[in-house]
Parts: structure tokens; sequence; C-alpha cells
């Protein structure tokens, strides 16, 4: 579990967020919705350590983590997976040794058993035979697919996805989604996404946060999210002119 | 002056950062072989072609301005020699090493932190000061020393070529200036400039590409700001450590 209280940031004295307090259930999908610039990145890497925040406490489990000193963060960093928009995979290193990095750095496993390891990521995540391409020869479902397994690869306590659909066509990004979802479920994660893609929130929204201009707006599930009072929200879930028809058909 | 400090803070900042512990030193050590290989040994080439000409042309050039039979053909050869372990094999093989390697870490490092590589690495724990830039620093310390020994020697050959085919000299006359006064401390005053040059053109680009902030514009920037400091800095410290190690 994630618990952010109060949690302010700001750049240049502009404030980014405010006041955002919210819990994140383990084993369960919470999705950070908003339209763009609305804070949902600053949000996501305030949450892994990534900003520094100006106030508030953000606790993984019982550790107050931005009170923690490097080594702390380390022992709690070593628990995260997390999920790029760009897939952030390293380009000089293979597919394998993509998945296999952690490993290497974190684990005193033999080579065999991080072979091991990292052929089971990828299987998991259904990518075949692409072990010893680059990512530059991947397609963009396949980096991100490939950027899963490393996050899963030390079976990480926490994952955090940014725009995990981003650029994918739709069928992808379902899968891409359903893949998050069936992960978060079989390790019992936390899982945190940030999106502001609607097929995503209907599909794996179990927790979910809406922010709108750093501020937290509305917070429930894929059921309510469509019967919200929240203006702000439903000018964002009914974005497109089909949704807008059928909400004033419905009405 | 406030932008000036803060920048020189992070700088220092930034160092601290690359010389702590590292997280596990068997992949450190891998790092730096590979470096050795893309910043070092990918270098020779170059540092060769232009040590080569560099010689060929100092040696013409002292030889068409020393025509008056006072002054003994020798000295072409002692000018060539000199000139290239003095200031050519560590400042001006530098300057040229900024271009190319400098350049290079802005980019790498400053695509990595664009493309959110360097994120990645925070996120896994993974100390990314140090594990990026700490493996080039020491391939460089170590390998930059050998690029000016090929530099003195190449360049001493270019001169030698030059000297004794365009027939401004012989090949004795030559080979007997570079043997002549020859004062070995000077070599060690090449390589000590070099390791200083090293370390000055590894962290000051590897600064430059560390902090970017934006895009493919921004990297380019950076990459050219890396070549542009780093430059200055090894003139600046040219002038320093030529009073220190000569006075």
């Amino acid at each position: 579990m994630i618990k952010i209280v109060n949690l302010n940031k700001s750049f240049n004295g502009k404030a980014v967020l405010e006041n955002i307090s919210v819990t994140f259930e383990s084993g369960k999908t919470n999705l950070i919705i908003g339209r763009s610039g609305s804070g949902k990145t600053v949000l996501l890497k305030s949450i892994v350590g990534l900003h520094e925040i100006e106030s508030g406490e953000i606790w993984y489990e019982d550790k107050l983590f931005n009170k923690l000193d490097f080594a702390g963060k380390k022992l709690i960093r070593s628990e995260m997976g997390m999920l790029f928009q760009g897939s952030a995979l390293f380009d000089s290193l293979t597919v394998e040794q993509n998945v296999r990095f952690p490993l290497d750095m974190f684990t005193d496993k033999t080579t065999e058993e991080k072979i091991d390891r990292v052929n089971f990521c990828l299987k998991r995540v259904d990518i075949l035979n692409a072990n010893e391409l680059f990512p530059s020869e991947l397609s963009g479902g396949m980096k991100k697919r490939v950027a899963i397994a490393r996050a899963i690869a030390l079976n990480p306590k926490y994952l955090f996805c940014d725009e995990p659909n981003s650029g994918l066509d739709p069928i992808t990004a379902i899968l891409i989604d359903a893949l998050i979802k069936e992960l978060t479920e079989e390790y019992s994660m936390t899982t945190i996404i940030n999106t502001h893609d609607m097929n995503s929130v209907m599909e794996i929204g179990e927790n979910i946060l809406f922010i709108s201009q750093g501020i937290k707006c509305w917070e429930g599930n894929k059921n309510e999210i469509l019967n919200s009072d929240c203006e702000t929200l439903n000018d964002f879930v009914f974005a497109n002119s089909l949704a807008k028809k059928l909400r004033a058909e419905k009405k | 002056m406030i932008k000036f400090l803060t920048q020189f803070g992070r700088y220092f900042m930034l160092l601290k950062k690359v010389f702590s512990k590292p997280e596990k030193l068997v992949i450190y050590y891998k790092q730096t072989l590979r470096e050795l290989v893309y910043l070092g040994l990918n270098s020779v080439g170059i540092i060769a072609i232009i040590s080569f000409f560099m010689g060929a042309v100092i040696t013409l050039q002292t030889a068409y301005n020393t025509e008056n039979p006072i002054y003994p053909k020798y000295l072409i050869g002692l000018g060539c020699r000199d000139s290239m372990i003095l200031e050519f094999s560590s400042t001006i093989a530098a300057l040229i090493l900024a271009g190319k390697v400098g350049s290079n870490i802005a980019s790498e490092i400053g695509t990595m932190r664009v493309t959110e590589q360097i994120d990645a690495l925070e996120i896994m724990g993974v100390n990314s000061a140090s594990y990026l830039i700490l493996p080039k620093m020491i391939a460089t310390l170590l390998f930059n020393p050998f690029l000016t020994i090929i530099a003195i020697i190449v360049g001493i050959f270019g001169g030698w070529i030059a000297g004794t085919f365009s027939g401004v000299m012989t090949s004795e006359n030559f080979i007997y200036g570079i043997q002549y006064a020859f004062i070995p401390y000077y070599i060690v005053y090449s390589l000590i400039k070099t390791v200083f040059f090293a370390f000055i053109i590894t962290s000051v680009s590897a600064f430059q590409g560390y902090f970017v902030e934006g895009g493919s514009l921004e990297v380019g920037r950076a990459s050219t700001k890396a070549v542009v400091y780093s430059s200055v800095l090894i003139l600046l410290f040219n002038v320093i450590l030529t009073q220190l190690l000569l006075s």
C-alpha cells in the first residue's frame, strides 16, 4: 500500500500539485487520470522520489519514504519497478541484457539462474526469440513489453507505469493493460498507472484518481466514473463527440 | 554570477555522486573496459593521423623559417620533437579529444537523460552518475596518456618523413636533432597535463549531458557546450600547469 498525505509540489514557485491525498491499495490497478499537463507525471515521479516534494508525506507501508536517507530509499527502490512513457530501455544493451540488468546489479544469482529468470519474464510478457535484438529493432508494443519484463525481473512490490499505452494501437494498448492487470493480481503488487486513455480506465480502473490543474478532483472506480457529478471529470470522460451524444441521449 | 556559482556547485555535487561507492565492482569493471574501447582505442586513429601531419608541418615550417646557414639543420628535428612533446601531444590532442570524446559523452548521457533512461537507473536504486560517468573517467584517465605517447611518436615520425622526403634536411640531421639536449622531464610534464585534461574533458562533458532538460535540440546544445567549455578550461589549465610544472 502507498499512502500520500497532503502532497505539494511546485516548479520555480508555480504550484503543480496541491494538497494531494490518496491511498493506493495492493493487488489493485490504481489509475491516475487527467488531461495532459494536469500533473500526473509529476505526481508519479514525486511518489517514486524522482522529484523532491515541497511538503506532504509519501508512505510505503509503514515507511515515510520522503524522509528516508539515500540508503533507506534505495532499499524501497529495490522493490519498485517502473514502466516509462518511452519505455526507457537502455539503447546499448540487447533485450536480454536490459531485462538482466537489475539482476546483475542487485542479485548474486549465477549466470544460468539469471538467464532463466530473464527468459521467464520475457515469456510472461509474450516476447519470444528476441533476446539478442536491440531496442531500436523493436516495435513500440514490444518495447513496452520488454520494459515490463525488466520492471518485474526483481519481483517488485510496487509497479509504476507512466502512460503505458501511449503511441500504441487500441488492440495492443488493451493487451498491455490486460498484462499489467494480470501481473498486478498474480504478484499482489501495488500498481499505479498514469493514463489519459479512457479505454484503459474502463478496462482496468479499479481505483481511479482524477486530477486537474494539480488538484485532486475525484476518486472512485470504473463503475462510478460514468455517473459522477464532477463537471471537470465529465468533460474529460465525455470529451469525444460520440460520448457526448450518448450522454445527452441518456439524459 | 549566481547562475555561475549554482552551476559550479552542481558540478561538484555531481562529482561527489560520481565518486561515491560503486554498487557492484564487477559491473563497473566491465563498463570501464567497454569505455576503454569506445573512448580510448577508437581515438587512436584520429590522434595518429593528426599527429603525423602536425609533425610534418612543424618540420617543414621550421625548415623554411630557418634557412639561414648559421642555424644547424638538426635544430629542425629538435624543434619538431619539443613542439610535439611540450604542446601538441597533450594540449592540441586534448582539444581534438574534447571535440570527439567530449561531444560523444555529452550526447550519450544527454540522450539517456531525455529518454528517461537515467530515471530508469535511479528507480532501480542505481547511482546513475557513478554508473555512467565513473567508468568513462577511469577509461580516459588510463588511456589518454597512451594517446599522448602515440601522438609524440607518430608526430616525430611524420616530421622525419616530411623532412627527409622533401629534401629540407637529411635523416641523420633529424635523428641527431631529436636526441639533442633531450629533457626526459618534458615527457612527465606532458603526461601530467594529459591526465588533467582527460579529467576536464570527461567531467565537464558528462556534467553538460547529465543535466540536460528538454529534447534533441537541448542535447545538441549540451554537446556544443561540452566542447566549448572543455576547450576553454583546457587552455586555461594549460597556462596554469605550465607555470607550475616548468617554472
